[in-house]
C-alpha cells in the first residue's frame, strides 16, 4: 500500500479542528504512516464551510477525500457542519469521520442521525492516537469505494 | 121562732120519754159503760140544750163535777155553735139539722169551769130515747192538733223561701202526684208557666220513675214505699213544655203536710255530665287499650297515693298481680320520691305540684314484692277523670342503662387519666363541633384556660379543616364522614388565643359516649418538624445541585481537562520518542517523569470519571446472568490473565437483578486485584456464588494472594485508599470504592475476608433474579 500512497497524488483531507496540538499531532500521525495526504485545515465551522462550498478566500479549494470533523468548534459547531455537508447533494458523499474527545452517547447518537460516517474517539496516548489515524487513512483513503 | 120551737118539739117528745123511763134504765146502764169506755169526752144533750149524761173525761176536760153539769145547758161548756145545732129551723126540723152534723168534726171553742177556753172537735151522734131525740157529742181537745197546723203553716211559709232559693228545680208533689208547690227554677227548666203545673199531674214532665214511686203497693205503705226513696239520686228523662227531653236527677225528700204527705223533688238537668261522663267512658276505655298496649309499665295514681289502674307490664316488672296493687299505696312499689310528688305544699297547688313533674324522666328506685330493687325511670302525666286528677306514670326499668352509665363512668374516668397522660393536647369534641374536653397540654398549646375552651366552639381553635369533617352531608353518614378521617394524620393550622398560628398535626379517633359519638382529636404542634422538613428539603435541594454539579465536574473532568492533559500526554510522548538519547541523561529522565505524570493523571481521571459514573449513568436493574457478566470481565482481563499465567475458575452462577455493564466492572476490578496483588506463583482467582436468604445470593471472589491485614478492611474501600507502593503496584486507589459504589447501588453490601499471605476473599450480595433490591 505504500507504494500505491506514494506514486499516487496526495490525497486531499479537511481537518476541521480549533486546537492547534491536535492539528499538529494529527499532521505528524499522517506524516507518520508515509501517507500521501494534503492536510487542509478548517479552524472553525464557518470556514469549513468555506472551503467546502469554495466561497472566500477559499475559491479554488480542492473538494477533499475525507473530511475530519471535530464537533466542539467556534462559530458554527461540528454537527451543524456536518448537518449542511449531509444536505448538500454535492457534498454528501464525501466520507464524513468525527473525531472528538467526547465519549458522550447523546454525541454520538445525534452525529449518526445526522448521517456521519463514523464517530472516533480521540485516544489519550500517542501511539493509540497514531494507529487510529492510520486505520482512517488505510480504510476511508484507500480501501472504501465512492461514487 | 127560733126559742119556740125546742120547747114545742120537747113537750111533743116528753110523754115518750117518761113513759119509757123503766124499760131505759137498763139500757141506760148499758150504755153509761160504753160511756165511760169512750177516749173522748162524752156529752149527750137533750133538744132543749140540757146536758142529760156526760162521761169522766168530760169532767176532768171540762174541769166540772158531774153534778155541777147535769141538767145545765151545754153552752155553759161550749158556748158558741153546739146548742144552736140541735135546734131545727124553719127550712127544717131537728132530725134534718141533726143529720147534717152528723158524723163531721166541728171544731169549736169550749170553755172550762174556770173560764179558759180551748179548741175542740166534736162529732155529734143521735140518740133516741124516751125523753125524745138526745145527742150525743164526742168533744176532742184538738189543743195539741191547732198548735202543731199553726206551726205547719210558719213551717211551709220558711220553706217555700227555700224552695225558691234552691239551686235546682224544686218540684213538690201530693200522693196523687199532683204538682202542689214549685219553684222558678222549675218553670224553668221545664219551660211552663207555674200555673200551667199547678195541680197538674207530675208526669206531665216526668213520664216514668217518679209517680211510680210515690204509690203504695200491697207490700208496703206508702210512707214505706217513699223512705226507700229517700235521699237517694235517681236518673230519669225529663220532659220540656216544648216535648224535648232531657237527662235528670232526682233527690226526693218528704213532707208532711196538712194535706198528708207530700214529696218534695229535687230536680237537677244533668244533661252536661251525662255528656262528660260519656265522653269520660269512651276515654277511659281508649285510654286503658294504651295502657295495656304501652311499652312501659304503667300505673295510674289518684291524689292519696294509691294506684287506681296498671297494665299487664307492671305486674310483671313488679311481681305482683293485678289485684295485689289495686287500691294499694304506690309507695309500696316506688318507696321514695313519687308519691311526693303527688302531694301539694304550702307553697303549691296539687295541679302546679304535678306540673313540675309532668314530662320529666325522674330517676327513681323500684321495689318489687319481693323485696328486690331496681333503678327505675318514671314520666308522669296528668289525667282528669271523674275522680279527680290522676297521675299517669310510665315506669321504665333502667337497670341495663344505668349499668351501662356506670361502666361509661368508669371508663371516662380512665379516659380522663388517659388524656392527662397523653404527650400530645388532646381534645374531644361533639358532633355539633363543640369542645367538651381537653387536657392541661392543650391550655398550654392554645393559650387558653380550660373553661375558657369548654363548649366553645373547636374552629376557634382550629379554624379550618377539623370541624368539617365531624359533618355528614347528603353523600355520606357521621360515622362514614368520620370512618374516612380516622387514624389519619391531618395537617392543618391552628390558631393560639393570641391570634399567633401554628402548624399542627390531627389524629382523630371515634369515642362512643352517652352524649353520642364524641371525636378525640390528638393535636401535635409541627412546627419544629416543618422546620426540620424545610430544612430537610433545602439540605435535598443542595445536595441535588451539588450531585448536578459533581456531574458537571465529571463532564468538565472527562472532557475539558481530558482535553489539555492529552495534548501534555501525546507531545511529552513524542518528545521522549524524538529525542531520547539525543538530549543529555537529565533531559531524559525529567521527560520519563512527565510522561509518566501525565499518564498517571489520566488513569486517575479515567477511573475518577468511572466512579462518579456509577451513580449518574447507571443503568435499571435487570435480570441478568451473573455468569455472563463475569465472562465480559474475564475478556477485558485477558492481557492481565495471559501476563500473569493466572487460573480463573468459577461455579455455575445465578441470574441476579442487575446492571450488566457494572457488574461486568465489579467482577474485572476484583478478579482484576486478585491477580495483581499476586505473590510469586501462578495466581488462582475461584467466583463461587451462595444462596443467602431466600431472596439474595453471595457472590465471593477468592484469591491465593497477598492477603490484606484486617486493620485496612475498611480502608481499603474507601477513595484513593492504596496500601502499596507505587513502585509495587500501579494504581489509583479507586477500584474498589468503584465496587463498593456499585455494590451498593444494587442494595447489597461488600466485605473482605482476608490474612497476610492466606490469600483474600471479596465477598458482595446481590438480589435474586426477579427479586427488586
Amino acid at each position: 500500500m505504500k507504494p500505491t500512497g506514494r506514486d499516487a497524488p496526495p490525497k486531499d483531507v479537511l481537518l476541521v479542528e480549533d486546537n492547534p496540538g491536535d492539528i499538529r499531532l494529527t499532521r505528524e500521525a499522517f506524516r507518520e504512516t508515509n501517507a500521501s495526504v494534503r492536510l487542509h485545515v478548517a479552524y472553525d465551522g464557518v470556514e469549513a464551510i468555506a472551503f467546502l462550498t469554495l466561497q472566500a478566500p477559499h475559491f479554488d479549494a480542492p473538494r477533499p477525500g475525507l473530511i475530519l470533523l471535530d464537533l466542539n468548534l467556534p462559530k458554527m459547531d461540528g454537527r451543524e457542519v456536518l448537518a449542511h455537508i449531509k444536505q448538500d447533494v454535492s457534498l454528501s458523499s464525501i466520507p464524513t469521520v468525527i473525531l472528538s474527545t467526547s465519549d458522550s452517547d447523546a454525541d454520538i447518537a445525534k452525529t449518526y442521525q445526522l448521517r456521519a460516517n463514523c464517530y472516533l474517539t480521540k485516544p489519550g496516548k500517542l501511539e493509540e492516537f497514531e494507529s487510529l489515524v492510520k486505520a482512517i487513512y488505510d480504510f476511508w483513503l484507500t480501501a472504501v469505494r465512492l461514487p | 121562732m127560733k126559742t119556740k120551737s125546742p120547747l114545742s118539739r120537747r113537750a111533743r117528745r116528753a110523754p115518750r120519754a117518761a113513759a119509757s123511763t123503766n124499760e131505759s134504765a137498763e139500757s141506760g146502764a148499758k150504755y153509761r159503760g160504753l160511756l165511760e169506755a169512750a177516749p173522748d169526752a162524752m156529752v149527750v144533750v137533750n133538744q132543749a140544750g140540757e146536758i142529760v149524761l156526760l162521761n169522766v173525761q168530760a169532767e176532768k176536760q171540762f174541769g166540772y163535777h158531774r153534778d155541777e153539769l147535769l141538767g145545765q145547758k151545754v153552752t155553759n161548756i161550749i158556748p158558741e155553735g153546739f146548742a144552736e145545732r140541735l135546734i131545727a129551723d124553719d127550712l127544717r126540723s131537728a132530725a134534718d139539722a141533726l143529720a147534717q152534723q152528723i158524723g163531721t168534726g166541728i171544731e169549736l171553742t169550749a170553755r172550762r169551769k174556770d173560764g179558759s177556753e180551748f179548741p175542740i172537735e166534736i162529732m155529734l151522734s143521735p140518740l133516741e130515747s124516751a125523753e125524745g131525740i138526745l145527742v150525743t157529742a164526742a168533744i176532742r181537745d184538738i189543743s195539741v192538733r191547732k198548735e202543731a197546723e199553726m206551726h205547719l203553716a210558719r213551717m211551709e211559709g220558711r220553706y217555700r223561701g227555700l224552695l225558691e232559693a234552691a239551686p235546682d228545680a224544686m218540684v213538690v208533689v201530693n200522693q196523687g202526684g199532683e204538682i202542689v208547690l214549685l219553684n222558678v227554677q222549675a218553670e224553668k227548666q221545664f219551660g211552663y208557666h207555674r200555673d200551667e203545673l199547678l195541680g197538674q199531674k207530675v208526669t206531665n214532665i216526668i213520664p216514668e220513675g217518679f209517680a211510680e214511686r210515690l204509690i203504695a203497693d200491697r207490700t208496703r205503705s206508702a210512707a214505706d214505699a217513699l223512705a226507700q226513696k229517700i235521699g237517694t239520686g235517681i236518673e230519669l228523662t225529663a220532659r220540656r213544655k216544648d216535648g224535648s227531653e232531657f237527662p235528670i236527677e232526682i233527690m226526693l225528700s218528704p213532707l208532711e203536710s196538712a194535706d198528708g204527705t207530700l214529696v218534695t223533688a229535687a230536680i237537677r238537668d244533668i244533661s252536661v255530665r251525662k255528656a262528660a261522663e260519656k265522653h269520660l267512658a269512651q276515654m277511659e276505655g281508649r285510654y286503658r287499650g294504651l295502657l295495656e298496649a304501652a311499652p312501659d309499665a304503667m300505673v295510674v295514681v289518684n291524689q292519696g297515693g294509691e294506684i287506681v289502674l296498671l297494665n299487664v307490664r307492671a305486674e310483671r316488672q313488679f311481681g305482683y298481680r293485678r289485684d295485689e296493687l289495686l287500691g294499694q299505696q304506690v309507695k309500696n312499689i316506688i318507696p321514695e320520691g313519687f308519691a311526693e310528688r303527688l302531694i301539694a305544699d304550702d307553697l303549691r297547688s296539687a295541679a302546679d305540684a304535678l306540673a313540675q313533674q309532668i314530662g320529666t324522666g325522674i330517676e327513681l328506685m323500684g321495689r318489687r314484692k319481693f323485696g328486690s330493687e331496681f333503678p327505675i325511670e318514671i314520666m308522669l302525666s296528668p289525667l282528669e277523670s271523674a275522680e279527680g286528677i290522676l297521675v299517669t306514670a310510665a315506669i321504665r326499668d333502667i337497670s341495663v342503662r344505668k349499668a351501662a352509665e356506670e361502666h361509661l363512668a368508669q371508663m371516662e374516668g380512665r379516659y380522663r387519666g388517659l388524656l392527662e397522660a397523653a404527650p400530645d393536647a388532646m381534645v374531644v369534641v361533639n358532633q355539633a363541633g363543640e369542645i367538651v374536653l381537653l387536657n392541661v397540654q392543650a391550655e398550654n398549646q392554645f393559650g387558653y384556660r380550660r373553661d375558657e375552651l369548654l363548649g366553645q366552639m373547636v374552629k376557634n381553635i382550629i379554624p379550618e379543616g377539623f370541624a368539617e369533617r365531624l359533618v355528614a352531608d347528603a353523600l355520606r353518614s357521621t360515622e362514614d364522614a368520620l370512618a374516612q378521617q380516622i387514624g389519619t394524620g391531618i395537617e392543618l393550622t391552628a390558631l393560639r388565643k393570641d391570634g399567633s398560628e401554628f402548624p399542627i398535626e390531627l389524629i382523630l379517633s371515634p369515642l362512643e359516649s352517652a352524649e353520642g359519638i364524641l371525636v378525640t382529636a390528638a393535636i401535635r404542634d409541627i412546627t419544629k418538624r416543618r422546620e426540620a422538613e424545610a430544612n430537610l428539603l433545602e439540605k435535598v435541594d443542595e445536595l441535588n445541585r451539588s450531585n448536578v454539579e459533581l456531574g458537571q465536574f465529571a463532564y468538565i473532568a472527562s472532557h475539558d481537562l481530558q482535553e489539555p492533559l492529552r495534548m501534555v500526554a501525546s507531545y511529552t510522548q513524542l518528545l521522549s520518542r524524538r529525542y531520547k538519547g539525543k538530549l543529555d541523561a537529565d533531559a531524559d529522565e525529567f521527560i520519563a517523569f512527565a510522561v509518566d505524570g501525565a499518564s498517571r493523571m489520566q488513569r486517575l481521571i479515567q477511573d475518577l470519571l468511572t466512579y462518579s459514573r456509577v451513580g449518574t449513568k447507571g443503568q435499571e436493574l435487570l435480570d441478568t446472568s451473573s455468569e455472563e457478566a463475569l465472562g465480559h470481565a474475564l475478556i477485558n482481563l485477558r492481557g492481565a490473565i495471559e501476563a500473569s499465567g493466572a487460573l480463573v475458575t468459577h461455579d455455575p452462577l445465578p441470574p441476579v437483578m442487575a446492571d450488566e455493564t457494572q457488574l461486568t466492572q465489579l467482577f474485572q476490578n476484583l478478579v482484576g486485584n486478585a491477580i495483581k496483588y499476586q505473590s510469586p506463583g501462578i495466581p488462582h482467582v475461584h467466583v463461587s456464588a451462595a444462596k443467602y436468604g431466600a431472596k439474595k445470593w453471595t457472590f465471593s471472589v477468592q484469591d491465593n494472594g497477598l492477603g490484606i491485614d484486617s486493620q485496612y478492611f475498611d480502608r481499603i474501600f474507601g477513595m484513593f485508599q492504596r496500601l502499596h507502593k507505587r513502585e509495587e503496584f500501579a494504581g489509583t486507589g479507586i477500584g474498589l470504592a468503584i465496587c463498593k459504589k456499585i455494590v451498593e447501588r444494587h442494595g447489597g453490601f461488600i466485605s473482605v475476608e482476608s490474612q497476610l499471605g492466606q490469600g483474600s476473599k471479596f465477598s458482595f450480595a446481590l438480589s435474586a433474579s426477579g427479586e427488586k433490591s
